[in-house]
């Protein structure tokens, strides 16, 4: 029984917090129509900024999180104007995407373990609490409940953006219909800019808090991070940012649930409901009934 | 017109959703026949159309097709069988000329030999017949969806609101050929908001409201049925 | 009319090439492996190319019928000690088998296909990997097929493979059934009403691209006869059949051949020694081929209406 109350209450701590690594990626999807398959990359080099915060300036990790805001602004700016415009004017946005960003995602990889080699890197572990917090019972480390903090307040945030500002009725709108945004005058491409920045500061925060709940963080942990991310948002719904947290609930709890019960098989789990859920449900659990022919 | 029709619907019910976008619908058509199909927007028009081309499928009721039901067949059987369609937006193979649009579908229909030239003359595309589908006028790019689907050598043609958007002489053009095709025993379902051009083709006409057959019979008549004119002045 | 039995000069042209090329190479450049290699990725890019360059669907998860394979075809050997070339077909027939039952898959369009069948590579990987199968696949510890090695016989079979996906290539690229394909590819709608039957033919593309994988895989471990999972399962085989294909250019029978050959080679004069710098330069390079040349090096060609095969 103790087993698991801890599985489901750790499941979803977890699935909050990988419903920031995730959101981004929905973000940009819905208000884009393009695909960042580079997004695990953005995610891990939050990671390694929080790492750089730690060891070069001897800072707590936390200070990795405006940081990551500062990076996705110096990249995600000059990124978008380069390619976005460019690749929705061509014949087939969502898949020219899929490998450009494939292509990004390669060379951010590519500089990263030149920079730092092929090695592990965690981040001091007392930094976020050397204690332990219960619930119901069930022990779960400081630094797990801050990254679930700062999760709820990204998410929450998110949320206040997309329901009080005028941006983010904007960026609703577009989500919505694009060519009617672009027809009531919305400023299409500066709303989607901003978007697009979001979109990585959130995955760059995300990564700042990787190392504390997978262990640690390496170049070379990207591509798992995008298709866990793919699963997240295709079991929540495309293309809507906070039917995420669905699908991140989802897959924390599937995955504790196996890393307790059956390790060894643990690492199938967004996998299999990727592909479960697509073949038996292609708009998400969340989503209404589309499905291109 | 006593004889066995060519297609009938029998109960064709249709939902999407919530939303029942046909309801009940029963209507027959003869070889050689033109049936205008009318109503207000979102009255059912395309998806009767859809239905009996196997773009849709039908929840209930039945497709009848030379005594065989065909509801549940896919497009490309129906093709074969020899009911085909154009399209409202028309589609066609944009990097490939006229010629090999209209080619492909005489190749996979195995519905006897076509003569392409004779297709092409007869939409008007014989001086276009190299040049790529898609740097074709929209108009232009109605008239070859038309011709991949003569290239079937139907029995049935579907044709999806092929007038909006042509000048009276282009109009003109349409109605001739539509009703050479119907002299040479070819059955044809025309939806189309223009009735004037309706009249110049045919005069019988269903008329659909909210997706129930609301009116069969000459045009003329149509516009003295009370429940026409309510569906189409509330609608 | 139509034209009549479209020229089979050109096929037969790159085909004895490609042939000549394998055949007298060994006589000039003695390391097996790299010739032995880049066939793979040749075939591999093809393969991938029949499905991408032919029908729009993007297999990200291609690996997982090549490990398929070359796991398929080891069982055989170690579990029935059936001739290595049945054990290869078997290998086909296996990663068929997976794409049967993957089949679902077609019904999705675009990046969400793609992304499936990542997941499903994945999914394959993890299976045969895992420790718990230890005592059927070897789990992490890898298997041994050595009493069957046999370099000379591995490497012309290699070839076979490469010149029959070629020859596929080339069929899908004239006959009638590839003139389907190129309408369905344009608007299957359409396709359909010009009766043409698109998911049955998009089914047949779909299984001869997975078997051609499988058999690549089955003949790369026969060549390799030692093993551990992620040298055949490893993503990178996935990106750099995509990469390689999409340099040369998709939906020609050219294309993804001399893509393979260029890049290959360039990986194997720098890739080796200095991985990232490689990653580096093939991450710009898709960067820049969406960009700036999105149909490849053969569409340098087709722009001037010179006609390639």
């Amino acid at each position: 029984m103790a087993l698991l109350e801890y599985a489901i209450i750790g499941g979803i701590l977890y699935g909050i917090f990988f419903s920031l690594v995730a959101i981004g990626l929905n973000l940009i999807f819905g208000v884009m129509r393009i695909i960042n398959l580079a997004h695990g990359q953005f995610v891990m080099l939050g990671g390694f900024g929080a790492y750089l915060v730690t060891s070069s300036l001897g800072l707590n990790p936390i200070f990795g999180v405006p940081l990551a805001v500062l990076g996705g602004i110096a990249i995600g700016y000059p990124l978008y104007y380069g390619v976005v415009p460019r690749l929705q004017r061509s014949r087939d946005p969502e898949m020219l995407s899929f490998i450009l960003f494939f292509g990004v995602a390669q060379m951010i990889e590519a500089v990263m373990t030149l920079l730092f080699g092929v090695d592990e890197r965690s981040l001091p572990g007392e930094a976020l609490g050397s204690g332990n917090f219960g619930v119901l019972g069930q022990q779960f480390p400081d630094s797990w409940w801050v990254a679930v903090a700062v999760s709820l307040l990204c998410i929450g945030g998110l949320w206040l953006y997309f329901s009080r500002t005028r941006l983010g009725y904007a960026t609703r709108a577009i989500i919505a219909n694009r060519e009617e945004a672009l027809a009531t005058g919305i400023n299409v491409n500066r709303v989607s800019a901003i978007a697009f920045i979001i979109g990585l500061s959130l995955a760059g925060i995300a990564g700042v808090f990787v190392p504390y709940l997978v262990g640690s963080i390496s170049p070379s942990d990207g591509s798992d991070l995008t298709t866990t991310s793919f699963a997240i948002i295709i079991i929540g719904s495309l293309g809507n940012p906070l039917g995420t947290v669905v699908g991140g609930l989802v897959f924390g709890v599937g995955t504790m649930l196996m890393q307790t019960f059956y390790p060894s098989w643990s690492n199938l789990v967004p996998y299999v409901l990727l592909v479960l859920i697509v073949l038996v449900r292609p708009s998400g659990l969340l989503g209404k009934a589309v499905r291109n022919a | 017109m006593s004889s066995e029709p060519l297609l009938r619907l029998e109960n064709v019910g249709k939902r999407f959703g919530g939303l029942t976008v046909l309801d009940q619908l029963s209507f027959s058509v003869h070889g050689g026949e033109i049936v205008g199909l009318v109503g207000p927007n979102g009255s059912g028009k395309t998806t009767t159309i859809n239905v009996i081309s196997g773009v849709h499928q039908a929840d209930v009721g039945r497709v009848i097709f030379e005594g065989h039901e065909i509801q549940r067949l896919p497009s490309f059987r129906i093709a074969h069988r020899g009911i085909n369609r154009s399209f409202q937006v028309p589609k066609c193979f944009r990097e490939m000329s006229v010629r090999e649009n209209v080619e492909v579908a005489a190749t996979f229909a195995n519905r006897g030999e076509v003569e392409i030239d004779g297709i092409l003359e007869q939409v008007g595309l014989t001086s276009q017949a190299d040049i790529q589908a898609g740097s074709l006028t929209v108009n232009q790019q109605k008239m070859l969806d038309l011709g991949r689907a003569l290239a079937t050598n139907p029995r049935i043609l579907l044709v999806d609101e092929i007038g909006a958007g042509l000048n009276p002489a282009e109009l003109g053009g349409i109605a001739s050929l539509l009703t050479s095709l119907a002299a040479r025993g070819i059955a044809l379902i025309v939806v189309e908001h223009l009735l004037d051009f309706l009249n110049r083709i045919t005069n019988r006409v269903i008329v659909l409201g909210a997706g129930r057959l609301l009116f069969e019979g000459p045009l003329k008549e149509a516009s003295q049925d009370p429940e026409v004119v309510a569906a189409f002045i509330g609608g | 009319m139509r034209k009549s039995i479209p020229s089979l000069r050109g096929p037969a042209i790159v085909l004895a090439v490609l042939a000549f090329v394998f055949l007298m190479a060994p006589e000039f450049y003695t390391n097996h492996s790299v010739l032995l290699t880049m066939m793979t990725f040749m075939g591999l890019a093809q393969g991938l190319n029949l499905l991408y360059g032919f029908t729009g669907y993007l297999p990200f998860g291609y690996v997982g019928f090549f490990g398929t394979g070359a796991y398929a075809t080891s069982l055989l050997v170690t579990f029935t000690g059936l001739p290595i070339l049945v054990c290869v077909l078997g290998g086909g027939l296996a990663a068929a088998l997976i794409a049967l039952i993957l089949g679902p898959l077609l019904r999705l369009s675009g990046a969400y296909f793609s992304i499936a069948n990542l997941a499903a590579s994945q999914i394959i990987y993890f299976i045969v990997a895992n420790e718990d199968l230890k005592s059927i696949t070897g789990g992490p510890y890898g298997i041994k097929i050595e009493q069957v090695y046999a370099p000379h016989a591995s490497y012309l079979t290699m070839l076979a493979l490469l010149l029959v996906v070629t020859a596929l290539a080339a069929y899908f690229r004239l006959s009638r059934f590839g003139l389907g394909l190129k309408a369905m590819n344009q608007d299957p709608v359409s396709a359909a009403f010009a009766g043409v039957n698109v998911v049955r033919e998009r089914l047949i593309v779909w299984l001869v691209s997975a078997a051609m994988a499988g058999m690549i895989g089955g003949t790369y471990a026969w060549d390799l006869s030692v093993f551990y999972p992620s040298a055949v399962f490893t993503l990178q085989i996935s990106v750099f059949a995509i990469v390689f294909a999409l340099f040369g250019g998709v939906g020609t029978v050219i294309g993804p051949l001399l893509g393979a050959a260029v890049l290959y080679m360039l990986y194997d004069g720098i890739g080796v020694s200095a991985p990232q710098y490689f990653e580096l330069i093939y991450g710009a390079l898709i960067v820049g081929l969406v960009l700036f040349l999105p149909n490849g090096l053969m569409s340098l060609l087709t722009r001037r209406r010179i006609n390639v095969l």
